[in-house]
């Protein structure tokens, strides 16, 4: 069940995204997703979706991955369009009964907040499905590297490798739940009946092995990276000096095609929304 | 009796999706009621997979598992029932205690079988006795033990089942010699004592060779052989082939044989070596 989940997978590649300076891909990613939100007229959502279309097509990841990535979202999504779609009081009445009330405005937001919502979903699971977790880290300790300024000297790197290292461990982790599980099964745990209660106590003897373990590995890796004269960013030089090529500009050109169209768009046509 | 059945097991993890692995195929076995059985593999043989199929936390794929001439996977309860009957204890078992003495957590199985106080209290004792854990350290968190003393309570977590059969996979690995030899005599004694049926699981032969009376040798996801340890030993050579790491002492003669010298090489115990050595020499008219 815990290997269901895609969001913050990384799956290794070829194509122009998985090429690309993970710097850029921050960047654009961020820029693309709060266009997302501020399109507000059909031609301009149209663009939106349009261009998130082509972006999970240039990362050449199967459509399976992308769709799988997607299925935890239906139940939100069902919910919050059902919401809207009933609760929505704007724009001219549609239908009228007893106990619903169809408006445009109900109509006009629930297509909006669906296509945002896959957009907003597809946009950043692409970041870190074409980046690998160690290229990510590298690009945020560079992107925030202007704050060393503030005196956070060392700050930026031991963030950056801290969450380094937390990506590092989540195989490893889940890879351990699953035989502490299988070992209190073993055992005659049961986690699949009784009320609420009973199943969260069911699971204390696989949260206290997983945390005890937790420590171990903290502890084990420490002594490693000390045994090996690590002290912390200061004078470290890195063995993959990040540097935006031709096709990084490439893509920075689309996405500023993508933010002018998006603002032509909502300047040429009325909002609905 | 058989007390245990493998009828055509075949198992494939993430069956469906691009990453599908054939992990065994198509087992046949039979496991005696009273026998000691080694199973033997190189890592990645499947030997893993197939031990979690005799208690049902895997369900095979295709094929069957009889205990006791029934299915354990006809039904939820019946699959829950065999973690009981077969005691199955992981690889490094001392990174799965959680309780807050080592008393309670040893009680683990027996509270999730529903015994009463007394019995699981009989049970723990008797379980602790097994492995030579004193009442002193039945109170201690199992945080403080050594890592020996852990290995040897989270053992007695599955003997204080009672199980019909006990299943150890690797329960020597990562211990030094002293702590190798320590829990395999206790598992002998563990056996004479209780008379029931004992699998354990070891990538190295040394261990298991001395102690068991059958073994079945896996390769590559399928039984290469199941047979008495004489007559696996009478092929030494082919398990040394397969990428087994023969015992030593087997390892000298079957050295011997290919100096040419007209030697058995299905040795296995240091006391068969000295007598094959005696036989040679004294046939050879060399005085001793």
């Amino acid at each position: 069940m815990v290997r269901d989940i895609t969001i913050g997978q990384y799956f290794p590649g070829n194509s122009v995204l998985h090429n690309a300076d993970p710097r850029l891909k921050l960047v654009l990613s961020f820029v693309s997703i709060v266009f997302v939100f501020v399109c507000n007229n059909f031609y301009s959502l149209a663009l939106v979706l349009a261009f998130t279309v082509v972006a999970v097509l240039s990362s050449r990841i199967s459509l399976k991955v992308i769709l799988k990535g997607l299925r935890p979202m239906l139940l939100l999504l069902i919910f919050t369009s059902a919401l809207q779609l009933f609760y929505n009081k704007q724009g001219t009445e549609l239908f009228v009964s007893r106990f619903i009330t169809i408006t445009t405005g109900g109509i006009f937001t629930t297509i909006f907040m669906v296509v945002r919502i896959i957009c907003l979903v597809l946009l950043s699971s692409l970041l870190t499905y074409t980046t690998s977790p160690t290229q990510l880290t590298d690009g945020i300790e560079r992107l925030l590297s202007p704050l060393k300024v503030f005196g956070l000297k060392n700050g930026v790197h031991t963030l950056a490798m801290m969450m380094t290292i937390a990506l590092r461990f989540i195989p490893t982790l889940i890879d351990e739940i699953d035989k502490i599980t299988n070992a209190q099964k073993a055992r005659g745990a049961n986690f699949e009946t009784g009320g609420i209660v009973q199943r969260a106590k069911a699971l204390l003897p696989i949260f206290i092995p997983l945390l005890v373990n937790s420590f171990r590995h903290a502890f084990e890796l420490s002594l490693a990276m000390s045994a090996r004269c690590y002290n912390g960013g200061e004078g470290r030089t890195r063995m993959k000096q990040l540097k935006l090529a031709a096709r990084d500009y490439v893509l920075m050109a689309a996405e500023f095609i993508f933010v002018g169209g998006v603002i032509a768009l909502n300047i040429i046509f009325e909002s609905v929304i | 009796m058989s007390l245990l059945e493998l009828k055509n097991v075949s198992y494939t993890y993430g069956a469906g999706t691009p990453f599908e692995i054939t992990a065994i195929k198509n087992i046949n076995l039979t496991i005696e009621k009273g026998s000691f059985v080694g199973i033997i593999g190189h890592t990645g043989s499947g030997k893993s997979t197939l031990v979690q199929h005799f208690n049902a936390l895997l369900k095979p794929t295709e094929g069957q598992v009889l205990l006791n001439g029934e299915d354990i996977n006809r039904s939820k309860h019946s699959a829950h029932e065999a973690r009981f009957k077969v005691g199955l204890c992981f690889q490094y078992p001392e990174y799965q205690l959680f309780e807050t003495t080592v008393y309670k957590d040893i009680a683990f199985g027996p509270t999730n079988m529903g015994l009463s106080e007394e019995e699981i209290k009989a049970r723990v004792l008797e379980a602790a006795e097994f492995v030579g854990l004193t009442d002193e350290l039945l109170n201690k968190s199992p945080f403080e033990l050594s890592g020996g003393e852990k290995r040897r309570a989270a053992i007695a977590g599955i003997i204080a089942m009672r199980p019909e059969v006990l299943v150890l996979d690797e329960p020597t690995a990562g211990l030094d010699p002293s702590g190798r030899k320590k829990i395999l005599s206790m598992i002998c004694e563990y056996r004479e004592k209780t008379d029931s049926t004992v699998i354990i699981v070891s990538h190295s032969m040394e261990d298991v060779a001395a102690i068991a009376d059958k073994i079945i040798v896996m390769n590559k996801g399928q039984v290469y052989k199941y047979a008495d340890v004489h007559e696996i030993f009478a092929h030494s050579g082919e398990l040394a082939s397969l990428g087994l790491e023969v015992p030593p002492v087997t390892n000298i003669f079957l050295k011997l044989k290919e100096m040419g010298l007209n030697i058995r090489t299905d040795i296995y115990t240091k006391d068969q070596a000295e007598k094959e050595l005696l036989r040679y020499l004294q046939k050879e008219g060399i005085a001793w």
